[in-house]
């Protein structure tokens, strides 16, 4: 009974092992991955940064949110945002809230719709170092966006080089 | 030598006493709202994001609504009533045009947070707030609570949203 638990630990540390040493699917050509390609885990259940209304085509409500290490970066006031830094985007259709305006007897009230996009920073120096130390992401309907597309959010986020090319600001 | 040592010992446990007295009153020195005897929750802007909204008009606002761990599971597992224990935090800024997004989109596009107006808390406890539905209101502004009767408008205005257990906000996934 003893051998066979040892064997059964044995097993047990052989497979933790291959699993360690088996390369990333993912990055198995060696290339750093130029924008981020899965979305990180558990980032619905991250701390809320701010809001933000885009007009015009745009015509969105979003969400900001920040994992542990972005949250208290931002909140301490640190530039530039250590490694491991995440932030989120989540991107909704603004949609006016009959139900409030009814409520408020007016129309003023404008809600989160359909989700329309995720969108991710993360921050990583070494792996990101062509494009300001960040790897942005982008995912609709869980899908990355192509490469085209994902070329133009470095040019546009580089402007803010002030605020380690970061556009929201910590709400309080 | 020995006495010595008994004296340090009991310094350094009344100074321990008494940092933790002065943090204890720093921690209940919050003014409790006046009609429903609501204090601000501490920690409440660590708490989970449920979701965001744009009042225009004479409110003029973005916000954002949290809930502590109880309103949070409950929202996400569709469970109404919300159950005792829950709290939901709305909190609000004025909604100003960010001069520097606009210039990045090259176009006016772009609302953001600008300086905080109020934040407001509904704290679910069917006992002690029966006559409200369960639960209590409460706004603060600068850290203060609003001693105006501005609280009994609460109420009647959550009122017909009696379905959803008098709660506006749906969680945004």
């Amino acid at each position: 009974m003893r051998s066979f638990t040892f064997f059964l630990t044995a097993v047990a540390t052989m497979a933790g092992l291959v699993i360690l040493i088996a390369p990333d699917p993912g990055r198995a050509d060696g290339q750093p991955a130029p924008f981020v390609t899965e979305i990180p885990h558990g980032y619905r259940d991250w701390r809320w940064i701010s809001s933000a209304h885009e007009a015009g085509k745009l015509n969105s409500l979003g969400a900001v949110l920040g994992n542990d290490i972005a949250f208290n970066a931002w909140r301490d006031g640190k530039l530039p945002f250590p490694d491991g830094s995440i932030i989120a985007a989540l991107h909704y259709r603004n949609v006016p809230s009959d139900e409030n305006n009814k409520v408020f007897g007016q129309a003023q009230s404008f809600v989160p719709g359909l989700p329309t996009n995720v969108q991710f920073m993360v921050k990583d120096s070494t792996k990101y170092a062509a494009t300001g130390g960040w790897g942005f992401g982008h995912f609709a309907d869980g899908k990355p966006g192509d490469a085209t597309f994902m070329k133009t959010c470095f040019p546009c986020h580089e402007k803010t080089t002030a605020t380690d090319l970061v556009f929201t600001r910590y709400a309080p | 030598m020995k006495r010595i040592a008994y004296s340090l010992v009991a310094l350094i446990a009344l100074t321990g006493a008494l940092a933790y007295m002065a943090h204890a009153s720093g921690r209940s020195d919050g003014e409790a709202e006046p009609i429903f005897g609501i204090k601000i929750p501490p920690g409440y802007r660590d708490w989970k994001l449920i979701s965001v909204a744009h009042e225009e008009g004479n409110l003029n606002d973005l916000r954002a609504l949290l809930g502590n761990d109880v309103a949070i599971k409950a929202y996400r597992n569709g469970n109404l009533p919300f159950p005792d224990g829950t709290i939901i935090a709305r909190l609000a800024w004025s909604y100003v045009p960010s001069e520097e997004n606009n210039k990045a989109f090259g176009r006016a596009q772009s609302f953001v947070a600008g300086p905080v107006t109020n934040v407001q808390f509904m704290v679910k406890d069917s006992k002690k707030y029966a006559a409200t539905g369960g639960w209590g209101f409460a706004q603060f502004k600068d850290g203060k609570p609003d001693a105006t009767a501005a609280l009994k408008t609460c109420f009647p205005c959550h009122e017909p949203g009696k379905a959803r257990d008098f709660v506006f906000t749906q969680y945004a996934p």
